[in-house]
């Protein structure tokens, strides 16, 4: 049975969260809501990669596929909105991957909030050089976020460097950074505008390829996320694409409200004095702190759990393949829900694999 | 003589277009002017060149968002670099330093709810505007085409101004629009220059359809046949859309949808593509081609009647703007007026919506100046469009009385003379398609003017031969298939001696 791209990757998504969340976590995932209970869950099932991977989803395109799914007997309901994967639908999912690889390099999670901002920047870098070396000094720039023209007319400068010889790095950069046997690298380079040729939009892309444009979609970004992979282990290598790459204050960024409470932290106050400072509940408090635990390696959680309590936390969770919070809470009676959710969120990733 | 020196000098031409001087020496003299020139004839020339010779920034009011920032891209493509949009794409920051700096611009473009702002309006007026353009200015007329509230205000934001010198440009105006612009604008006594609406390259021919799809069917047939590039033009984003890749399904490869629901990448990209040639056809709505600037489009094709002959004019206005013949073909389908009333209509909030609003008013005792604050909860509780809403809000902010029962009356009365006047035109469009006269001839009757010289295939009335615009050359099959990406970096990148 024929399904798309895009059912494909719902039906692996969906696979993963194996009913135990509604399907509109799925919706918060693509679009990438920066909220606590999206990012922990995003961990907690492995399907960071998805995140903020397809903003253009909307909750009633979501709901008709899911429909969609059901009507074709792929998946069934358990519960209201929360659906697995029926034999039909394991098998037809298990074909679908052999046909094709989901996006081996994609990786919304760490790369949602540059992938944009790169893509901006790197298209007009590269519709300025080219124009440059063909002195060419009227065009209209394919983007018009000042922001942009601003920051790339400042990269130039900064570069200091002849015209001829910028865009020969840049050149140089790109086809070694690209090039990647397991991606398809002229997805990306057919959308670049350059001196008297202009690139084509995501649709036109899609159809010359001859993908669903969905499908286009992803293997573009993943074409985009092995380069930036390249790019960050090797940045000496790349100095200009590095320099694209939007260096963010912190490595994983925070959401507004959690990154206040982080300061706190820091500063030595206790979770009840932060949440009575900042006049929020305990539990908000508490979903901040576990959101802390998913974004920076570095974060010790010892001062909040116990080091035999986590012990306990672990094991019980391993024995429970289905991480559910109550089950495990059944088998540590003394650790609070936010503990183990804090050791999940702080080990989750390395413990399950 | 002299000017012309200049004109070489800042934009490397070696001749006016028609109007453009008129214009110029008239703003040079000192006088208000009123300047209707016909689309494609560089209106936007008759402020800049000023620009250069008078003391003092030229201040732009212009209607459209996307016009102004197009218009600033361009002068910036051209190397003007003293030269800013205030508009609501600004962030605060931006807006702050580029009010900071205002010296330092030459042109400054604003919409006019910026204008509006007092702080704003204050700081411009210490920069002593030399000269203030008012862009698209049959937009201050009710009985212009496209009525816009805002600029109602623009008379007095120029008389705190101090009355500067003002030029006001437009397409296309009537005798009594004009007459409303120098009203509106309290420019008291002005000049004026203006220009016949008549495009003579463009013939104007005009099919009957019986059905959509035949109407589809013959829109292929004549994108195939006519010599390109060519422009379509509908009044449903979707339909657009649809017969975009219908086109490309029957193998005009080169075919592209642009509408307003794009995202502004792809926006960016396909009006480039058209400009660059590399695409034979875009299945536009309206909101396509407003500042581009591309002299050879060949055809200008409606699917859809536009609401009104100025629309028409505007629209086939892009065509043949390097002078040589080109043809206007409106494919006219039984009921296809039904869509305009409908959107005419759709265009103005109604009855309902209105007591409602009202209603609400009332329960809260919301005074009108408060309005605007609360525009995002009112849209939702009545249901208003972003149009609907500020055709609202536009009237009641000014207000000064507090009646609720007569201010009420008052916007349903407004409501209903503007659709009587969007009516009116469809009618008018209407007629005009049906008219077995020749067309040209009531075109420039309906503006005033009279026929002096019918041109060879002037209209399908008067007689066309359509060979005339077919294509006939080979199309140059400009296979893409199977690219090496690094070579195609390579051409964009690297020197030509060098790949």
């Amino acid at each position: 049975m024929g399904i798309t791209y895009l059912e494909t990757v719902i039906l692996s998504i969906l696979k993963r969260i194996n009913g135990e969340r509604t399907i509109y976590s799925l919706f918060h995932l693509l679009q990438g809501k920066r909220s606590s209970q999206t990012i922990q869950d995003a961990h907690l099932y492995k399907i960071t990669p998805y995140f903020h991977t397809y903003p253009s989803v909307t909750r009633e395109g979501l709901e008709k596929m899911i429909n969609r799914l059901q009507h074709r007997g792929l998946v069934e309901e358990i519960a209201d909105t929360k659906v697995i994967l029926t034999g039909k639908g394991e098998a037809t999912l298990e074909q679908k991957l052999s046909e094709y690889r989901l996006p081996d390099y994609l990786n919304g999670w760490k790369y949602h909030q540059v992938t944009d901002s790169f893509w901006e920047r790197l298209t007009l870098l590269i519709q300025v050089s080219s124009n440059l070396i063909n002195h060419e000094r009227s065009f209209i720039p394919v983007r018009n976020k000042r922001e942009t023209l601003t920051w790339v007319k400042q990269y130039i400068k900064q570069q200091n460097e002849d015209r001829c010889k910028l865009a020969e790095r840049l050149y140089g950069e790109l086809t070694s950074a690209l090039d990647n046997e397991k991606t398809k690298p002229e997805l990306v380079v057919i959308r670049l505008t350059g001196y008297r040729k202009i690139g084509l939009t995501t649709m036109q892309a899609a159809e010359w390829i001859g993908l669903e444009p969905a499908h286009y979609h992803f293997e573009f970004l993943n074409c985009l996320h092995a380069m930036f992979d390249k790019v960050l282990e090797n940045s000496h290598a790349y100095p200009l694409l590095n320099g694209l790459i939007k260096k963010a204050e912190r490595n994983v960024p925070l959401t507004i409200s959690t990154d206040k409470t982080y300061k706190l932290m820091q500063k030595g106050y206790t979770l009840e004095e932060i949440a009575a400072v900042r006049n929020l509940k305990q539990s908000t408090i508490e979903d901040h702190v576990v959101e802390i635990a998913l974004s920076i390696k570095e974060f010790n959680i010892d001062h909040y759990v116990p080091l035999n309590k986590r012990e306990s936390i672990l094991q019980a969770a391993q024995r429970n393949s289905a991480k559910k919070l109550k089950q495990i809470k059944e088998q540590v009676t003394d650790a609070s829900y936010f503990e183990i959710r804090l050791v999940l969120a702080k080990y989750g990733d390395v413990e399950w694999s | 003589m002299e000017l012309k020196r200049y004109l070489k000098k800042h934009f490397k031409f070696e001749e006016f277009r028609p109007g453009q001087e008129e214009t110029i020496e008239s703003v040079l003299k000192g006088k208000h002017t009123i300047s209707m020139l016909p689309t494609g004839t560089g209106k936007s020339l008759c402020y800049q060149l000023p620009g250069y010779l008078v003391d003092g920034p030229v201040l732009i009011v212009s209607p459209l968002l996307s016009l102004m920032q197009d218009q600033v891209e361009q002068m910036m493509a051209m190397g003007e670099k003293r030269v800013i949009a205030l508009n609501s794409f600004l962030s605060p920051q931006q807006k702050a330093k580029a009010l900071e700096e205002l010296e330092r611009f030459r042109f400054i473009f604003i919409s006019p709810e910026m204008l509006g702002i007092e702080s704003v309006l204050n700081r411009i007026r210490k920069v002593s505007v030399s000269l203030f353009v008012v862009d698209e200015a049959h937009c201050i007329s009710q009985w212009g085409y496209d009525f816009r509230p805002d600029y109602l205000k623009l008379g007095e934001f120029r008389e705190k101004l101090g009355q500067p010198l003002t030029l006001a440009l437009t397409a296309t105006a009537s005798k009594e629009v004009r007459k409303d612009i120098a009203e509106k604008l309290h420019l008291g006594d002005w000049n004026e220059v203006v220009y016949s609406v008549d495009r003579p390259a463009i013939s104007l021919a005009l099919e009957f359809a019986s059905t959509f799809q035949d109407k589809l069917d013959r829109t292929v047939e004549l994108v195939k046949y006519l010599k390109g590039p060519g422009i379509i033009y509908f009044s449903s984003k979707k339909v657009a859309e649809q017969t975009a890749v219908h086109m490309r399904e029957k193998g005009i490869k080169n075919a592209m949808a642009y509408h307003g629901g794009l995202d502004s990448e792809s926006r960016v990209l396909i009006q480039q593509q058209f400009i660059n040639g590399q695409l034979d056809v875009v299945c536009a709505t309206s909101a396509f081609g407003m500042g581009i600037n591309k002299e050879n489009v060949r055809y200008v094709i409606h699917f859809h009647m536009p609401m009104q002959i100025e629309s028409y004019l505007q629209e086939i206005g892009r065509a043949a703007r390097d002078g040589r013949d080109s043809i206007a073909i409106l494919i006219y389908s039984p009921g296809d007026e039904q869509l305009a009333y409908q959107l005419a209509e759709g265009e103005l909030p109604d009855q309902y919506q209105i007591e409602r609003l009202f209603a609400f008013i009332i329960d809260n005792q919301i005074v009108y100046k408060d309005l605007a604050d609360r525009a995002e909860e009112l849209s939702i509780i009545c249901g208003f469009t972003e149009i609907q809403w500020r055709i609202v809000e536009d009237y009641l902010s000014n207000l000064e009385a507090l009646d609720y029962k007569i201010d009420k009356q008052s916007l349903l009365q407004l409501i209903e003379n503007r659709l009587e006047v969007k009516n009116t035109k469809i009618k008018k469009m209407l007629g005009w398609v049906h008219t077995k006269e020749c067309k040209r001839k009531v075109i420039l009757e309906m503006f005033g003017e009279e026929l002096q010289e019918r041109p060879r295939n002037c209209c399908i009335s008067c007689g066309i031969d359509i060979d005339h615009y077919k294509e006939t050359e080979p199309s140059s099959e400009q296979s893409l298939a199977a690219v090496d990406w690094k070579q195609e970096l390579a051409s964009i990148l690297l020197m030509r001696e060098r790949i």
